[in-house]
């Protein structure tokens, strides 16, 4: 039985594609939909994968990491004079920056996309009662100034170095949209037309609009007629939300789907098995990201507030080896939170290796001696036990959890499973720290993004502070919380940079979470397409669709 | 013919789920120790059925799942019984607005469509009524548990029906008039008699609930690893099914023998 | 007839303010609202963020006071909004139930065709009974996803005859092919209790003293079958198909899941697992309803059809 199947599935390879139209359109599978079109409700993968079709920001990070330009002119700084040092009102070092946007920018009705509709995104989301996700931003930025149709100043009563990024803040169409709004800021979110009516033309100033949904199920995309930029190759885009991901498999492999977007697409061990396969029909791209897994550790716990036990844990862990085995070396293995791809990136940062004799000793040093089940105990007669938890039905990680199960059993330390449904694991367990021992699970960040809100003692979740703040472990170090506060507003690079390496010396040191690995993308292309470059961060590929081209 | 088929199956199944720590042992294999050098070997010698995708023994893992798959089907075959069984006697017995309340209930579970509403109760937080989180007994109290509340009323439909024709025959009657106690009369007179309506029934909810096990494997809401099920070893071959199909081929064939073995069983008592 | 309509109708009603109840309560009393789990994925929102967030949804209320309000607003025929698609619930449950509804139909009529084959010829051709039976058994014991992935891995990926799944763009011929799949691996999943039921009836049918009279008079078999014993299998088609209307409704969760289709099955599981109430309870409710009523429907046809149920 199993060995004709077996021969079935080979034979998949063994039938010639069908006849394939000419090629003016593309159809990609992504896992996820949308839960909103809405550019500032709800941050979520596949809005900004769709969103790069449709919208552009003013600036984004490159596929080099680097800020650059897409709906604006230059990127602000205080060389060149569109970022300008001030006191605030009260007295505060601020700065105004001025963004100039990209001239024939349009809506797709053709209304120029003009400072008055950044002026409108300012104003919507500095209005807390319209139900905004974070309104950091927003609190800083406390003035806007239009100062011509295509120029628009904010002033921020903090300087940071990333003075220039324009963040969250996108155009949003006022003549459609300012109405709405004022009617009822409270209730906007449900009436914008960006929730009503998403295939108005007006909506989208990217090169591609969209012109069908169909909730939970995909979005069809067209060429925006009022784009200015580089004409995009296809006629139509259509975009296939398939959340299971054997069926996206099963539909790429019958060619219902051109590809498989490595932003939210198929796990990497499912894409290397199906390179193994078929190899001469798609081509595969692995980038590694920013998506850091790791295990927090619950620092509350006696056992873990050792530090010469955390140490012990990640010499007991063999990365690489998993990392060879499951990724066929395709991930990276993380030392820090810091990807080796940021430019912050400390290369002579302590590395742990695997060492279970370096195990062995530091936790007999820390008062766990083996005991006759293979388990250590302390001098009381405890057994060295640690839950390990993580999101049930997360079959990628439950393969991990029981990996590093086996391996810490090798070091005599009993990991106890115990997994619960994603909403119950983040709506609480992690997020009101509930857990008592590791928890395993995935942070997203952003180039030289500081890791406040992770390592700040000032963010741990507490019941006073309405659970907010990410740092499970209740990680405090005096030295980390002054180099999170120094980070953000120190403008020179390299005296940033030396603060960086400190951060992750400490970080490699103290081992408030066990740091695993970085995701990889696993991006899956029809052999005729070309020009897609996958970023690695959480500026997907389609902000540069215009560059995706039809190989000859 | 099909009862002993039925059995046959059943027993296989049953005998190897109570063997598997001595046929590991015997082959030396611990089917929960991952070994990321062995992952997706063919079989084998030493893997009579090939490995997972952490290099496990796929046999071995197939016999393990065989105790968590028959003692969800039969803990909950037992539970339902056990519940289907006094409420359908109740109805019968007190009859009246009792009887009306309760097949009135019974019918309007029957209505709803279980699956939906056994996810909404797989994901509800079983931490909030006490019970331990996210371990494996936990796991199949939990399930047990949740395919029960929907086991009951076919079984209580059955004995109801078979109740009512024996507490209308004329040795019920004699009993009573002898003076037997009503609870005599039930546990005595009527149980023994409607025993072969309430087995089929209970047959048949062990198939479905291995079934349904399945599908909430299927759905991430079943037994978590590393315990061994049917459902998730199935659930978790799923996504490298083209490029491993014996993975998910064995348990699959497992849950079809283990149901297909209990349909043959309530098929044979009927006869 | 319309005093039992109308017990019907008061049950199903109870039923469904009962269910409403209960399945606010379980999805409410789950851990992890809405705004937990935006704390849990976006490292900027502050506390302050977390309590505004929280009164604009409404969820500072106590649970109670949560379920009167929106059982009144859905009295008054207020469906709300959806969370998780950020539209009116109604505009998208509606394609969602007619996807539903079609494939459900469809097999419903699949099956009920060859389970109706199968037992003929079980009971017309007693030497063919243990082959259908072998189908019938195999067909439901085998779980239905496993069977769904073994279907695309032939048709779909090997093949390539048919589509893995998704949904047609146009109707028409294109549409029926994607059907082809998921409502095979539904049908296989029921055909078996037509099979069984038919196969039971028609095998006591056609002993009664009447067949055998026609038979006498030498009317053909085929003519027998479909004219004189048909009919009365009619009765029990429509006692499985009230049956097995609930248990439908969860196979459609399950092949609208692995064929990525729309539908009201896997609309359900998104809005439970993604903490979107509205849309959750809506959809159960209704899809309760619909079966209540397919079921109800089936009974009145049964009493119908055969008096001494009447």
């Amino acid at each position: 039985m199993a060995a004709r199947w077996l021969t079935l599935a080979f034979l998949a390879f063994a039938t010639p594609a069908l006849a394939q139209p000419a090629r003016d359109s593309l159809t990609i599978g992504i896992t996820q939909y949308p839960a909103t079109f809405h550019p500032n409700i709800e941050s979520m993968a596949a809005k900004s994968y769709i969103a790069g079709f449709t919208r552009r920001p003013l600036t984004a990070r490159d596929a080099a990491w680097d800020l650059t330009c897409l709906g604006c002119v230059t990127v602000p700084t205080l060389e060149n004079g569109l970022a300008v040092r001030e006191q605030t009102p009260d007295g505060k070092a601020g700065i105004r920056v001025t963004w100039e946007l990209r001239e024939g920018w349009a809506w797709g009705d053709g209304t120029p996309v003009t400072a008055e509709d950044m002026l409108f995104a300012w104003q919507a989301g500095r209005d807390f009662t319209t139900g905004f996700g974070g309104s950091e931003f927003y609190r800083r930025a406390y003035e806007a100034i239009v100062e011509s149709p295509r120029r628009i100043t904010l002033r921020f009563d903090q300087i940071t170095f990333e003075y220039g990024a324009s963040g969250d803040w996108v155009p949003l169409p006022a003549h459609i949209e300012r109405a709405r709004w004022e009617a009822e800021p409270r209730t906007y979110r449900t009436r914008s037309a960006y929730e009503t009516e998403p295939t108005n033309p007006a909506l989208w100033n990217g090169p591609y609009r969209v012109t069908a949904t169909a909730p939970g199920s995909g979005v069809t995309l067209e060429r925006n007629a009022h784009w200015s930029g580089p004409a995009p190759a296809f006629r139509r885009i259509n975009i296939r939300t398939i959340e299971n991901t054997a069926a996206l498999e099963a539909q790429l492999l019958a060619g219902q789907l051109d590809m498989v977007a490595g932003e939210l697409g198929l796990p990497l061990e499912q894409v290397t098995a199906l390179e193994r396969r078929a190899r001469g029909r798609f081509r595969f791209e692995y980038k590694p990201g920013l998506v850091y897994e790791h295990l927090d550790l619950m620092l509350d716990n006696p056992i873990l507030a050792d530090r010469r036990v955390r140490q012990a844990l990640i010499l007991a862990t063999d990365r690489a080896q998993i990392v060879a085995r499951l990724y066929e070396g395709r991930q990276p293995v993380a030392h820090t939170t810091v990807n080796p791809l940021d430019g912050m990136h400390d290369d002579a940062v302590r590395q742990w290796p695997f060492d279970a004799a370096r195990a062995s000793a530091l936790l007999t040093e820390a008062g766990w001696t083996p005991g006759p089940d293979g388990i250590r105990r302390n001098a009381a007669g405890e057994r060295l036990t640690l839950e390990l938890m993580t999101t049930a039905g997360n079959r990628s990680r439950e393969q991990v959890q029981q990996v590093i199960q086996g391996m810490w059993r090798q070091a005599g330390i009993e990991a106890r499973i115990r997994n619960e449904p994603p909403r119950v694991f983040f709506g609480e367990t992690v997020s009101r720290r509930r857990f008592t021992g590791a928890a395993l699970f995935a942070w997203i960040s952003s180039p030289e993004n500081v890791p406040r809100s992770t390592l700040h003692s000032d963010e741990i979740p507490t019941a006073e502070r309405n659970w907010s703040g990410q740092n499970y472990p209740g990680f405090r170090n005096a030295e980390m919380d002054a180099l999170l506060a120094a980070l953000p507003i120190e403008l020179d690079r390299e005296r940033r940079r030396a603060l960086w390496h400190r951060l992750q010396a400490i970080y490699a040191e103290e081992l408030p979470a066990i740091p695993l690995w970085f995701r990889s993308d696993a991006h899956v292309w029809p052999l005729w397409l070309e020009g897609v470059r996958p970023t690695g961060h959480l500026t997907p590929s389609s902000n540069w669709v215009e560059q995706w081209r039809v190989a000859r | 013919m099909r009862l002993r088929f039925g059995l046959l199956l059943l027993g296989l199944l049953a005998a190897g789920g109570i063997a598997a720590p001595w046929i590991a042992a015997w082959l030396g294999l611990d089917p929960f120790a991952p070994d990321l050098f062995n992952r997706f070997a063919p079989s084998s010698a030493t893997n009579p059925l090939g490995t997972d995708d952490l290099g496990r023994d796929v046999l071995l893992r197939l016999l393990e799942g065989a105790r968590v798959s028959l003692a969800v089907g039969v803990a909950t075959a037992v539970a339902a019984t056990v519940i289907g069984t006094g409420i359908g006697l109740l109805a019968a017995w007190r009859g009246g607005v009792v009887d009306a309340v309760l097949m009135r209930l019974a019918d309007g579970m029957l209505a709803l469509p279980a699956l939906p509403v056994l996810v909404v109760l797989a994901a509800a937080d079983t931490g909030r009524i006490g019970l331990p989180r996210g371990e494996a007994a936990s796991d199949i109290i939990r399930i047990v548990a949740i395919l029960s509340v929907f086991g009951w009323v076919g079984v209580a439909r059955l004995s109801r029906a078979a109740a009512l024709s024996v507490l209308a025959r004329d040795y019920v009657r004699a009993a009573r008039a002898l003076g037997a106690s009503e609870l005599r009369v039930l546990l005595r007179h009527v149980l023994p008699n409607i025993a072969g309506p309430i087995a089929i029934a209970a047959a048949l909810t062990v198939a479905g609930a291995i079934l349904a096990e399945s599908t909430l494997s299927f759905l991430g809401l079943g037994i978590a690893p590393p315990a061994a099920s049917w459902g998730n070893m199935l659930a978790n071959a799923q996504d490298l099914v083209f490029s491993a199909p014996w993975v998910a081929v064995w348990p699959g064939l497992a849950i079809l023998m283990a149901v297909a073995g209990c349909t043959l069983v309530a098929d044979g008592l009927r006869r | 007839m319309i005093r039992l309509l109308a017990g019907r109708l008061v049950q199903i009603a109870v039923t469904l303010a009962l269910l409403s109840f209960a399945m606010f309560l379980l999805i409410g009393l789950m851990p992890g609202d809405p705004i937990d789990l935006a704390l849990a994925g976006d490292p900027r929102l502050t506390a302050e963020d977390a309590a505004r967030l929280r009164a604009l949804h409404g969820l500072d209320q106590p649970l109670l006071t949560r379920y009167l309000a929106w059982a009144a607003a859905l009295l008054r025929g207020e469906f709300g909004y959806s969370r998780l698609f950020a539209q009116p619930v109604a505009q998208i449950i509606g394609p969602a139930l007619v996807s539903t509804l079609v494939l459900l139909g469809a097999a419903v009529a699949v099956s009920a065709l060859i389970g109706l084959s199968l037992g003929a010829l079980s009971a017309m051709r007693p030497r063919f009974a243990p082959f259908a039976d072998a189908i019938a058994i195999l067909g439901q014991s085998a779980p239905s996803f496993w069977l769904g992935i073994l279907l695309i891995i032939v048709f779909a990926v090997t093949l390539g005859w048919l589509p893995a799944g998704g949904a047609a763009e146009e109707g028409g011929w294109e549409a029926l092919r994607f059907l082809v799949l998921p409502v095979a691996t539904l049908a296989m999943a029921n055909l078996a209790a037509y099979a069984r039921h038919s196969a039971a009836e028609l095998t006591q049918v056609l002993r009664a003293p009447w067949i055998t009279a026609a038979r006498a008079r030498g009317v053909a078999e085929m003519r027998l079958l479909l004219r004189h014993a048909a009919p009365n299998a009619a009765v029990p088609v429509l006692q499985v198909a009230a049956l097995d209307a609930g248990s439908l409704v969860g196979g459609a969760l399950i092949t609208e899941t692995l064929f990525a289709r729309p539908g009201m099955g896997k609309l359900i599981y998104d809005a439970v697992m993604g903490n979107d109430t509205n849309l959750a309870l809506v959809a159960l409710l209704l899809v309760a309803l619909v079966t209540m009523l397919a079921t109800l429907a089936a009974d009145l046809g049964q009493r119908a059809l055969d008096p001494r149920l009447a």
